[in-house]
């Protein structure tokens, strides 16, 4: 008998140990590489640098003052999650609790919208917002970031909220709050991993994004637009340097968004 | 009985952290952090790896500020990038870039639709001579397009391993100097060798989706064997040359194809010959001087064929603060600043009163490599033509004609045959003469 | 007793929305959405699909670049490619992210941080993944330095040329594997918190096996959840181009690689409109099936 269950356990975490290291050794290797020194880099002979130097990150930070630009990315992230969300939560919960005609056909549409590259519209794009007066503005990249990302949203949330019961709501009215009380303190809550999921992606479109960005704006601009160029023109270790900082952020946006992707303790029922 | 979320307390505080923070963030950026208003935006897709950019930011444009008090901000862009930013602020009427630098296929491209300012409206520029070729190739539907300010050539890098291994008939001084006995033959014989005795094949080009291939196909060989770009697409020599790369293939490197720059590969050893554009290799000299040699191209039957790069400074038609954007151009074609280009980053000058100067420093082996090849005896200069939109499209068909050929293994005859009159239909379309040195035959 | 007090439950909730707000409730909701998604993306949208009906010499209406693209030869490998990609690797992500939302539901030690690490590729930009795995598997790279220097391998494994496209298609199988299953998986997993415990328990305590509870309960609950990962990641895996193109150049050409191709570097916009087209076309297809195809038999809606 116990010994199943040994057998159980180790299988379980010998699992969970090739999972982490299948993603942490070429991450590992991104941070070793941003972090090496250019002798090592290129010396055939070593597998794995032993010199370090944190150059290449100082240069791009500070040098070219990609710090600024980090700020820059920041607030059109958030910009970007608060309006996709704004726009994204209520059509995300019509698609899930109602059926109307036109239902599939609207989930398609918002769809069809992001299954164009982006490249390809960038100058109707940027003729469209420089006339709007919105070019070289940070509020201009998140409206832009928001297009891209509000199909997303709409579909992770109506997906989401297609998962709660609808008791719940039925149940909160019955007990004297409105539709909209009910969805803030019963669906909202309960959908709150949907919302991390939806929330964890559009950080991530809007922070990695690039040539919209970059067309977008000439000053004040976002930290893949102002660095891809210049280390994809420039040695290995600066390109992994900007890898490395590119990710740092995110990193960190799906570390304090993770607990929320996980109920506590899952739902109890009826 | 529902039971109530622990969660939602929870997730209503964070959410107004987030908020405070992302406040607090915008307040500090505003008020500390922000840049000051810039005055002129040169967006540029030359200098833009790291140590170039420092050098513009740091060096040229701090001076430039000095001198004159117009603070300039650098925006490098991809050439994409570049085209898409000035055809929407030409088709939108709201012209935001005041200076743009790029190569004359970019800024052809530009005149060709009328988005460039003719620069004879300024007048000349004082205390130096341009070199009269060059400002001939900038005269582009019917303006002064752009003013020239740097010319770049490809060349060969040698790895000084590679000289293990040279030919019978073929010293370390026929390459460097250039002599009759470095010629594309040799250059087969070595790799030849090269492969034979380590079983690696050790010679590279950058054959990737955004490497420089098709200039080395278009300016270089086909020159080297026919004598001309366009005009022997379809002839003889022309199947002699092909049939010349069929043999050569099979010693050069085949990860060549996922190649976009010939830098990395020479330092990682992936490749001991590489031919490249000196910017996408001065990284590896700059990392190696010790390591490496610039040499001339080897010569093929009709001489020594290479391609003057230009890349020129011009101003977006309807620019504002254009007497500023005119004060950069002046800065940046100066002559002295024209030999600290060469000396930091490996560009040439395009004034006659700063050639001829070969600076002290990290990349002067660079520098002497170029003049070497520029001046040998044999030498074919070959121009990229100025197709204007079409250029894309020519560059496409001297691909797709070494695809077909070399990696494919289609016979030579039929495929220059379907592609030489697309070649011809393209010139008479654009309305283009024929580049050097096709225009001399 | 209880009967009644439901249906007096029902017929309160009826009378409290009468029918016409209620009609028009869903198309309000929606509504702000799609207005901006037509004001900031919609006719930039169109003019670009315009592109791909002119003529690029003469700008006038014909259906020239259709030809020009089917004439050319990248074109059938790019659509062969494509699809073979695709094909591959969708489901091989989906039951990968399947089967690692299911092994994390276990709730055993250590389970967070096998959740955070698996979400972590969604930080890494496609660029960068590719780099690190271009990096990881060339001649002189990590790979073949370690397995050279432990002796394991006499030769290099060569992965990159045109002559060994073969291996190329394996490293961008393998990178897209490692860099985009997150995002399949986060939203399955996602999916996957909602279903209640007691289902699970109840049917456990009638005597169903693990096999059975995933695919009669867990399965069918998490369908709406595995639909929007799936057309998030089918949709991706069709635009995506810079992952085949660090790794393979053009040996294994894609639609949006050679979109982007014909954009960037032969300049001309209506080419890559018309292929962008194709790409759309075929997006709008699969989406088509995967809405219709994975419809959940029970959905939450309200009555």
């Amino acid at each position: 008998m116990k010994t199943t269950v040994i057998l159980r356990r180790l299988l379980v975490y010998l699992c969970a140990t090739v999972l982490v290291l299948w993603i942490v050794v070429p991450l590992a290797l991104i941070v070793l590489f941003a972090l090496s020194s250019m002798r090592d880099y290129y010396d055939i002979h070593k597998v794995l640098p032993t010199k370090f130097t944190l150059k290449h990150i100082s240069e791009l930070l500070f040098d070219l003052g990609a710090i600024y630009s980090i700020i820059n990315s920041l607030l059109v992230a958030l910009m970007t999650i608060a309006l996709s969300f704004a726009l994204g939560l209520p059509a995300g919960y019509a698609l899930s609790r109602y059926i109307f005609p036109g239902r599939d056909s609207i989930k398609l549409l918002v769809l069809s919208m992001r299954m164009f590259p982006v490249m390809i519209i960038a100058v109707p794009l940027a003729v469209l917002y420089l006339r709007l007066g919105l070019s070289d503005t940070l509020l201009g990249v998140a409206l832009a970031h928001t297009t891209m990302a509000l199909p997303f949203t709409i579909i992770i949330t109506s997906s989401i909220f297609g998962g709660v019961p609808v008791e719940y709501e039925e149940a909160a009215m019955i007990f004297g709050l409105s539709r909209f009380e009910a969805f803030l303190k019963i669906t909202l809550p309960l959908a709150a991993p949907g919302l991390a999921a939806a929330s964890i992606f559009t950080f991530v479109i809007s922070w990695n994004e690039v040539f919209v960005a970059s067309i977008l704006t000439l000053t004040n601009r976002t930290l893949p637009a102002d660095i891809l160029v210049t280390v994809l023109n420039s040695p290995d270790p600066y390109k992994f340097a900007a890898g490395f900082i590119m990710a740092l952020p995110s990193l960190i946006f799906i570390f304090i968004a993770r607990k929320y992707l996980v109920t506590m303790w899952g739902i109890t029922t009826r | 009985m529902v039971q109530r979320m622990p969660v939602s307390k929870k997730v209503l505080i964070s959410i107004v952290v987030v908020v405070i923070i992302a406040i607090a963030a915008f307040l500090v950026y505003w008020f500390y952090l922000r840049p000051r208003p810039v005055k002129l935006i040169w967006a540029s897709t030359q200098l833009c790896p790291a140590k170039e950019r420092a050098f513009v930011e740091g060096t040229l444009l701090a001076q430039f500020k000095k001198d004159t008090g117009i603070e300039v901000k650098f925006v490098p862009l991809s050439y994409v990038e570049m085209t898409s930013r000035i055809e929407a602020e030409q088709k939108a009427k709201k012209v935001t870039v005041n200076v743009i630098g790029d190569l004359h296929g970019g800024l052809d491209l530009f005149a060709s639709k009328g988005y460039l300012e003719d620069l004879t409206k300024f007048g000349a520029l004082p205390a130096r001579t341009f070199i009269t070729t060059l400002e001939k190739y900038a005269k582009l539907y019917g303006i002064k397009a752009y003013v020239p300010w740097m010319t770049a050539t490809y060349v060969m890098v040698v790895n000084k391993e590679a000289f293990d291994y040279l030919p019978a008939g073929l010293t370390e001084d026929d390459v460097i100097k250039g002599t009759e006995k470095w010629t594309y033959d040799a250059l087969l014989e070595w790799a030849k060798n090269i492969y034979e005795k380590t079983g690696k094949r050790m010679l590279g080009f950058p054959v990737g989706p955004k490497g420089l291939w098709h200039r080395f196909l278009h300016g270089y060989i086909y020159p080297a064997y026919t004598g001309a770009q366009v005009l022997k697409f379809n002839s003889d020599e022309a199947v002699t040359m092909w049939e010349y790369m069929k043999k050569l293939w099979p010693y050069v490197n085949p990860a060549s194809t996922t190649w976009d720059a010939m830098a990395e590969p020479l330092l990682k050893k992936e490749v001991l010959i590489a031919w490249d554009h000196t910017a996408r290799i001065v990284s590896a000299i700059r990392e190696r001087p010790g390591d490496f040699v610039v040499v001339p191209v080897p010569r093929g039957p009709k001489g020594r064929a290479f391609i003057l790069v230009v890349a020129g400074l011009a101003i977006p038609k309807g620019a504002p603060n254009q007497k500023e954007a005119w004060k950069l151009i002046d800065f940046l074609t100066k002559p002295e600043t024209q030999v600290k280009i060469l000396e930091q980053v490996g560009f040439f000058p395009t004034t006659t009163e700063a050639t001829g100067k070969i600076p002290a420093g990290p990349l002067k082996i660079l520098a002497e490599g170029v003049t070497t090849q520029v001046g040998s005896p044999d030498a074919i200069v070959a121009m990229i033509p100025s197709l204007g939109p079409k250029g894309g499209e020519f560059v496409g068909l001297y691909r797709e004609a070494f695809t077909r050929i070399v990696l494919k293994g289609e016979d030579i005859r039929t495929v220059i045959g379907e592609i030489g009159p697309k070649i011809d239909a393209i010139f008479k379309e654009v309305g283009a003469p024929l580049p050097l040195p096709d225009s001399e035959l | 007793m209880r009967e009644s007090g439901q249906m007096k439950i029902k017929h309160y909730f009826f009378n409290l929305f009468p029918r016409k707000i209620s009609s028009y409730t869903p198309y309000l909701l929606v509504a702000p959405a799609l207005i901006y998604l037509f004001t900031f993306i919609g006719y930039p949208l169109v003019q670009a699909i315009v592109l791909a009906f002119q003529d690029p010499s003469t700008g006038s209406p014909s259906l020239i670049n259709f030809e020009t693209l089917v004439k050319d030869a990248y074109f059938w490998d790019a659509l062969k490619y494509t699809f073979i990609l695709a094909l591959i690797i969708i489901p091989l992500q989906t039951l990968l992210a399947l089967s690692v939302a299911l092994f994390l539901n276990m709730r055993f030690k250590g389970a967070n941080v096998v959740l955070y690490t698996f979400t972590i590729p969604l930080t890494i930009s496609d660029v960068a993944a590719a780099l690190i795995w271009y990096n990881m598997l060339t001649t002189s790279g990590f790979l073949n330095r370690l397995l050279l220097n432990l002796g394991v391998i006499k030769e290099p494994i060569y992965f990159f040329g045109y002559v060994y496209r073969h291996m190329e298609l394996l490293a961008i199988i393998v990178t897209e594997i490692w860099r985009a299953t997150a995002i399949v998986f986060v939203i399955v997993f996602a999916g996957l918190q909602l279903i209640g415990r007691d289902y699970l328990e109840a049917a456990e305590v009638c005597g169903a096996s693990v096999l059975q509870r995933l695919r009669y309960i867990v399965l069918p609950l998490i369908k709406p959840s595995i639909q929007a990962a799936l057309i998030i990641r089918t949709l991706f895996a069709l635009q995506v181009y810079a992952v085949v193109w660090i790794l393979a150049g053009r040996d294994i050409p894609i639609l949006a690689g050679e979109a982007y191709y014909w954009m960037s570097e032969l300049y001309n916009p209506h080419i890559a409109a018309t292929y962008s087209l194709l790409i759309a076309f075929f997006s709008i297809l699969i989406g088509w099936l995967y809405i219709k195809l994975l419809k959940p038999k029970y959905e939450e809606v309200l009555r």
